[in-house]
């Protein structure tokens, strides 16, 4: 028995998130009609959970057309693959939009915070609406005003001449990116009569090879480029760490995923596979994508900068088990795609939550320390428990350990690359193998980075007098950190609650997939570990024990200082040395005065990392454009006449084009 | 029956890890023409740490607290994995290895926390250490073991040693030496043995695992050094279970179990006597070596794999 019918409460999610709460906002300045807003934008996201959890696990179909009021076809559709990601919206959307409540709050004016409310919910309502479109118009609405939305989100914390450089880099790609997922839905047209998604699918069994190989490049640019991964991720640690928190945590959380949905969509869905060589381009992107992003994550002292590369290294994972997939699907083993699939889009989800956490996470550090460089923290953990406890859980799950949802995800992954061993091609059956040692490496240094984080945060003395004096964070803030972090541990212990309906998810997208045992065995297995850890521990934890506080000896000396101890830049000095040749610093040394230089009065250290493509791909690039425009500017005289000889030249150059066209 | 021998097998790889240590230890001396301490040393030094009282630096928060704890935890579901005297264990068949390398890195996870937290430099500069050694080692251990799984076509360990334990003693192929070397250069640099690290001292030059726990003392030391050794243990017993399961019981009666005993103790004892010697013959590596170190056992594991690959087909 239904008492609302799950159509309805999608237009009501719909309705308040776009419609009535930014409404409400903008036209009034009253605290009650905030509340009211703030509260239906968290009440409208919990009914999305509802909806999409409904979908994803009952399979149920949701279809609400708009098309009687726009001019191209408007309609949404929610079938599993659309729920999984409306449910990842949703599940992140709640506990950011609480944790928002404080932190919008404590940093932003009236009049500020309720744009800022208003174009948080605008937000969250295009990337629904790109995760629930069923026809190729909706989509790219949503698409284009998701970028748009953001970069007004980030605008709003400032406007500083570097920030809006950073903005313009971010818009600049992002349509670039669009330009080409654009592109490849227009290469559908010939062959389908309208960009319904179900008619394209049905269409794309009739797209010659050639364009099929040109829709899967292009779909894989366009969404690699709104996914980051290298070298298209420029903008990524530009524009992530200087939005506001709450937005950093959406952007890196959610939007990144709707590209992964955008993948899928395209390359499983329509395609249903790409050219024989797809699976190895993607695996060999996203190798290096998630090798290079954590390398620089290790390096970045900036928490939020740290974050935002690691977000590039995850989106290699996920790319990873997607281009496995993919190899699979090449080689005709359905049942080991689903598999990596079932990977692939698992860690999409888990990243959502954690990253998202970590995100909140350092919002929550800057607003009790002011501050997010690795360097002036410290020593948090005492001074601020919850968010020092909700943050290790983030830590760990991002580092992949068992009895945390980051490591489930992974362990799909590596189980369908070992089942790599099974093909018949030799090429993928030592290549996929042999990625398992990539994966580990990336995992073990994705360990070392947020022992790193966690350790230079929120262990040891405090390095400033700002941490020193942090205190915890409001009660909302706890309760978003806290709401996120129980469902990473929550899916980490009890995995086969998403397995399970993944595993369906992608038999529908990859034929024949199966249900491979992999699946059920980690959902038995996981539980049994941790009720031995946890016993064990406790047990361990229960012994009767004498306790008394010593300082630290100090090597003979009167006491130690903050300084003393290791740094962030000291931790990760070892492996940025071995990994030396990926950074290539930019390394100054000044010393003053000049013409004495055994006697200097002052040195000056400088190194600063520009990532090599900057220097090697766009820096050519941009000055290509640049000299080609100065090139055309020849042809802008000024003078009237001339441009008049351009207009009828082109209408000269049109008749005779369509005299001869037949 | 069969659960209560796995359960008994794990006790035996958690009680007996002392005395690992201890052996090798007495090894060394005598490699070395010392008198050395008793084989049982270890416990008496575990029962001594047990009776004194915890000092906790006043930096530390509950993190430094809890690691010894989650610590010995992780390293007890470890010990569960790996097969003893039959080729089970508590944990083998449902988990797999990357189960089992996943639950170490866990464990060294939270070390590495716990030495930030003590508030010297020290800690710090462990985990560091660590941090390099461990996210380096991670990847030929698993693809050593990717080798064996792809060979016996299991990726469960009890399943990986039944294969083995069917296969002809003589028929050794090249994946298996290959594999066995570089897990046996990951077991020295993940156990902390020269020459990547040297348990004995408390240099700053050269100390990972040493810099970690300094600053811990008391049941907490003991815990951690009690981890520590069951995890050498497990190692030793993983290599001897991987590559020289036979003698394994393969029925659940007395004679048959104690005659696994007895032959695990013997294939284990030559595993130990090289590690002593290798410890007393070799000088531990400048830091910036043990890169190289592991970058040879990952070449070497990635080598078994293609080999698995050529040997299977």
């Amino acid at each position: 028995m239904q008492l609302v019918s799950i159509d309805r409460a999608f237009v009501f999610l719909l309705a308040t998130l776009g419609l009535f709460s930014p409404l409400v906002l903008v036209a009034s300045q009253a605290k009650r009609a905030r509340i009211l807003a703030i509260a239906l934008i968290v009440g409208s996201n919990v009914v999305g959970c509802f909806v999409a959890a409904l979908c994803f696990w009952r399979e149920s179909v949701v279809l609400v057309d708009f098309s009687s009021f726009t001019p191209f076809p408007f309609a949404l559709e929610i079938d599993r693959l659309s729920a999984l990601f409306l449910l990842l919206i949703c599940t992140v959307a709640v506990p950011v939009a609480i944790f928002a409540v404080s932190y919008f709050g404590d940093h932003y004016g009236k009049e500020r915070r309720n744009w800022m409310w208003a174009f948080f919910s605008l937000f969250l309502v295009s990337m629904i609406v790109v995760v629930t479109a069923r026809t190729g118009f909706a989509f790219l609405v949503g698409w284009e005003l998701m970028t748009l939305l953001s970069a007004g989100l980030i605008l709003m914390e400032g406007d500083s001449t570097e920030r809006r450089h950073n903005v313009f880099l971010y818009l600049l790609m992002m349509h670039a990116g669009a330009a080409a997922v654009v592109a490849s839905f227009f290469l559908f047209l010939p062959y389908s009569h309208s960009l319904d998604f179900a008619s394209i699918r049905t269409a794309s069994g009739a797209v010659p090879a050639g364009t099929r190989t040109l829709v899967f490049l292009l779909a894989f640019l366009g969404f690699g480029t709104k996914a980051g991964i290298i070298p298209l991720h420029l903008w990524l640690p530009r524009a992530h760490p200087i939005a506001p928190s709450p937005v950093s945590a959406l952007m890196s959380g959610v939007m990144l995923k709707t590209a992964v949905y955008g993948f899928v969509r395209f390359v499983f869905d329509f395609l249903g596979g790409g050219p024989w060589w797809s699976g190895y381009a993607v695996l060999s992107v996203a190798a290096v994508t998630g090798l290079l992003g954590i390398l620089y994550a290790i390096a970045e002292n900036d928490l939020k900068r740290l974050l935002a590369y690691s977000s590039v290294e995850n989106i290699g994972i996920i790319f990873l088990g997607l281009g496995t997939s993919l190899i699979f699907l090449a080689h005709h083993a359905p049942v080991w795609a689903g598999l990596a699939l079932v990977g692939a889009l698992l860690h999409a989800f888990n990243h959502a939550l954690f990253k998202s956490l970590l995100f909140l996470g350092a919002g929550a550090i800057s607003n009790a320390a002011h501050t997010v460089d690795l360097e002036k923290l410290g020593g948090l953990q005492s001074r601020m428990p919850v968010t020092g406890a909700t943050l290790l859980v983030a830590c760990c799950s991002i580092a992949g350990l068992p009895l945390f949802n980051g490591f489930v995800s992974e362990w799909v992954i590596f189980r369908s690359l070992l089942a790599g061993s099974v093909l018949i091609n030799t090429k993928a059956q030592v290549l996929l193998p042999l990625t398992v040692g990539v994966l580990a490496l990336i995992g073990g240094l994705a360990a070392a980075c947020f022992v790193k984080v966690f350790g230079v945060a929120f262990l040891g003395r405090p390095r400033s007098k700002a941490a020193e004096h942090a205190e915890e964070v409001p009660l909302a803030m706890r309760t978003g950190l806290g709401l996120l972090a129980t469902s990473c541990v929550g899916i980490g212990i009890f995995p086969g609650l998403l397995l399970r309906p993944l595993v369906s998810l992608v038999q529908v997208l990859v034929p024949g997939a199966g249900v491979p045992p992999e699946t059920v065995s980690i959902a038995r297995v996981i539980p049994f570990a941790a009720a031995i850890i946890l016993g064990v521990s406790i047990t361990a934890a229960l012994l009767k024990r004498r306790e008394r506080m010593v300082r630290t000896w100090a090597c003979g000396l009167p006491g130690l200082t903050s300084r003393m101890q290791y740094t962030s830049t000291a931790f990760s000095k070892p492996i940025r040395f071995v990994f030396s040749s990926v950074y290539r610093p930019d390394r100054k040394i000044d010393k003053l005065p000049t013409d004495q230089p055994y006697f200097p009065v002052s040195i000056t250290y400088r190194s600063v990392r520009t990532t090599s493509y900057e220097k090697a791909i766009y820096r050519p690039f941009a000055e290509m454009i640049l000299s080609a425009a100065h090139r055309l500017r020849r042809m802008q005289t000024g003078n009237i006449q001339v441009y008049l000889l351009y207009i009828f030249l082109t209408l000269v150059l049109l008749l005779a084009f369509l005299r001869f066209q037949k | 029956m069969k659960i209560a021998i796995n359960v008994l097998q794990a006790l035996a790889l958690i009680l007996g890890g002392p005395l690992v240590r201890g052996i090798v230890a007495r090894v060394k001396a005598f490699l070395q023409r010392r008198q050395g301490a008793s084989i049982w040393r270890p416990y008496s030094d575990l029962a001594k740490l047990f009776r004194k009282e915890d000092l906790v630096p006043p930096t530390a928060s509950s993190i430094f607290r809890v690691v010894p704890f989650v610590l010995f935890g992780t390293t007890i579901c470890v010990a569960s994995f790996v097969p003893l005297v039959q080729p089970s264990a508590l944990l083998a068949s449902r988990g797999d290895f990357f189960l089992f390398v996943y639950l170490l890195a866990m464990g060294r996870f939270f070390l590495s926390l716990g030495g930030f937290d003590g508030g010297s430099s020290f800690g710090g500069m462990g985990a560091s250490r660590e941090a390099l050694v461990s996210s380096l080692a991670e990847a030929p251990f698993l693809l050593s073991l990717v080798a064996v799984a792809i060979l016996a076509s299991h990726a469960d360990i009890a399943g990986m040693v039944a294969w083995t334990m069917q296969q002809n003693i003589f028929n050794i192929s090249a994946v298996h030496i290959l594999a066995f070397t570089s897990l046996a250069m990951v077991v020295i640099a993940e156990t902390g043995r020269m020459p990547v690290d040297n348990p004995t001292t408390h240099l700053e030059l050269t100390m990972i695992h040493e810099g970690m726990v300094l600053e811990y003392s008391g049941p907490r030391l003991a815990l951690i050094e009690w981890a520590s050794a069951v995890k050498l243990h497990a190692m030793l017993a993983l290599l001897v279970a991987l590559f020289v399961p036979w003698g394994m019981a393969s029925s659940v009666s007395v004679g048959a179990i104690g005659l696994a005993l007895i032959l695990y103790c013997a294939k284990a004892a030559p595993l130990m006597v090289l590690l002593a010697v290798i410890e007393s013959g070799m000088a531990k590596l400048r830091m910036y070596l043990v890169p190289d170190f592991l970058g040879v056992a990952s070449a070497v594991s990635a080598l078994a794999v293609i080999f698995t690959i050529l040997v299977k087909r």
